[in-house]
């Protein structure tokens, strides 16, 4: 390839970023508008600029006003793209494990536990096994349960601040229940790795251990030594460099320990974060990760939906099975725990719905999975597409049903 | 000319010039009720939380953004991932200053030096800064004292004056 040409594929992705960041902002905006999560908007501006959507328009010649304009080639779903969209996944997980509070976590009372065991069993057998039923293989069905585990406390909260019941035993278990399950979502993910590695069991167990021991609690007892000593560097936003590169250290090898590099950037939230001097630095992280690559993750997941896989009577067989698992698994699964911890029927039911909303985690895991290449294939752009409009399905129906339910 | 005040001044140990005074200082224990800390806060601009006042462990800090985090309409961020900041006036999920503080506390200890001092204010954007020895809340530095001293010294006042 010609540097000219090399030069043109560059300003090419320019073009995708600017217009991605664009059209997310605007559809993120007008959904939050509607009161609905605003990551719904940015990935219906993803289905917009896709191959399904303006993507058509892509490299063709037009002419405007008898002037032919030759249109540039843009995809949302290329490799250069692919890359952001991943750095997105893992800014996404370190900012996660930096603003995670392990003092509220402390706090959780005995019904939140219950609730968040109950929430992530019932979920994940039932929907590894429907899949399984379904014709999917024991390892993608387990990647498809998985998906359901993570509830999105962001949906139930703002109903319950509007019903003014946050400061509930309902709304705290909620709150509490939901910090546990994405944190225990982060950690089985390894599992869905660990089966698909011919790798001896006991190794991998092995190169966990040494990942955790190594990276977790010494990266604990000298983050705030090197933080200290980062201070001689009088470099602007030198600090900023340093956890970026720790970041993206922990997350390479978390990778390279078979962990997954999403846990791996977790773990480096956590480590960062409980440093004393992070306070500032969490905001340019903030900068980097809300103000560009986020958003573009979001872009990707919409622009990687095939809307023709469901042409097919199985395939939507396949969705509405797996939507309705992930809602009927919250309530029973939440149910049991809450009934084990003593709630009440009203309540218990009052915390089951507030538990069906799915929405980062769930994409998080499914763009993980694809990018590890655990989901590939038509397999891999039907569970993406499953777990889109499970997350709009459930984000939607829940604030209605919660309100209901405390009538 | 090179100015020799500033040099001094840079060179002086934080014991010099901060304020030891602890009865001026605000400080309140962490289960100090919400009302009281927006008693305080009406007439200073931050405060050291304490685990006790006897023990005097500096366990956080509330300032004027604490409260304007709290007292304005809760706002979420676009991607809520685990526990969501809920801490609000509004929806009477704050009560006492352990809800509200940060502990995340940049300190400084009564042996270093002015110029170490402000460029750590100038490092973390920070206006004060408490001073701590063996966990122990022994005063506080702040910019508008540092000003007020090196103000004082251009005037033929001695640095290390009292007050």
């Amino acid at each position: 390839m010609t540097d000219t040409a090399d030069e043109i594929q560059i300003f090419e992705i320019v073009l995708s970023v600017a217009l991605a960041l664009i059209f997310a902002r605007l559809f993120g905006s007008l959904i939050d508008r509607l009161k609905q999560p605003p990551v719904i908007g940015e990935i219906f501006a993803g289905l917009l600029l896709g191959e399904f959507g303006l993507g058509i328009l892509a490299g063709k010649s037009v002419t405007l006003f008898s002037v032919p304009i030759q249109l540039p080639q843009l995809s949302y779903t290329s490799e250069a793209f692919t890359f952001l969209a991943e750095l997105g996944i893992l800014f996404l997980m370190f900012l996660s494990g930096l603003e995670i509070n392990f003092s509220d976590l402390k706090k959780v009372q005995k019904p939140s536990f219950f609730v968040a065991m109950g929430g992530v069993v019932a979920p994940l057998l039932l929907g590894t096994t429907v899949s399984y039923l379904l014709g999917l293989s024991w390892h993608i069905g387990l990647a498809m349960g998985l998906i359901l585990v993570a509830t999105s406390v962001g949906v139930p909260v703002r109903v319950l601040m509007d019903l003014q019941k946050l400061n509930t035993e309902v709304g705290l278990t909620i709150l509490g229940a939901a910090v546990f399950d994405d944190v225990i979502g982060i950690i089985l993910f390894v599992s869905v790795l660990g089966v698909a590695s011919p790798m001896d069991v006991t190794f991998l167990g092995f190169k966990i251990l040494i990942f955790f021991i190594l990276f977790l609690f010494i990266g604990l007892k000298i983050i705030d030594k090197i933080f200290d000593l980062s201070e001689k560097i009088h470099l602007p936003k030198a600090l900023l460099s340093l956890c970026l590169s720790i970041f993206l250290l922990y997350s390479f090898f978390a990778y390279q320990s078979g962990i997954a590099g999403i846990t791996g950037a977790f773990v480096a939230g956590i480590v960062i974060g409980r440093a004393m001097k992070s306070r500032k630095v969490i905001d340019d992280i903030k900068t980097f990760g809300y103000g560009l690559f986020i958003p573009l993750f979001f872009v990707w997941v919409g622009a990687n939906i095939d809307p023709t896989i469901f042409t097919t009577i199985n395939a939507i067989g396949f969705t509405a099975a797996i939507i309705f698992v992930g809602i009927i698994a919250k309530i029973i699964g939440c149910g049991i725990g809450g009934k084990l911890a003593g709630m009440t029927n009203r309540k218990t039911l009052q915390v089951g719905i507030g538990m069906i909303p799915r929405l980062e985690m769930a994409l998080i895991i499914a763009g993980a999975a694809i990018s590890q290449g655990i989901l590939i294939g038509e397999i891999g752009d039907q569970i993406l597409a499953t777990t889109v409009l499970l997350t709009i399905v459930t984000t939607l129906i829940t604030p209605s049903l919660l309100r209901a339910s405390f009538k | 000319m090179k100015n020799h005040l500033i040099t001094n001044f840079y060179e002086l140990p934080v014991e010099k010039l901060m304020n030891n005074h602890l009865w001026d200082i605000p400080i309140i224990e962490k289960n100090e009720d919400i009302i009281n800390i927006l008693n305080i806060l009406s007439g200073r601009n931050h405060i050291w939380v304490v685990n006790t006042k006897k023990k005097k462990e500096l366990i956080g800090v509330i300032t004027e953004h604490d409260i304007l985090t709290t007292l304005s309409p809760k706002d979420f961020s676009p991607y809520v991932f685990g526990v969501p900041d809920i801490r609000s006036l509004q929806h009477g999920t704050v009560k006492t200053a352990e809800d509200i503080m940060s502990t995340k506390i940049i300190t400084c200890k009564p042996d270093e030096k002015i110029i170490d001092i402000l460029k750590r204010m100038r490092k973390y954007q920070l206006r004060r800064l408490p001073v701590v020895k063996n966990k122990k809340l022994t005063g506080e530095i702040t910019l508008h004292r540092l000003i007020q001293k090196y103000y004082k010294a251009t005037q033929y006042y001695s640095l290390e004056e009292e007050g």
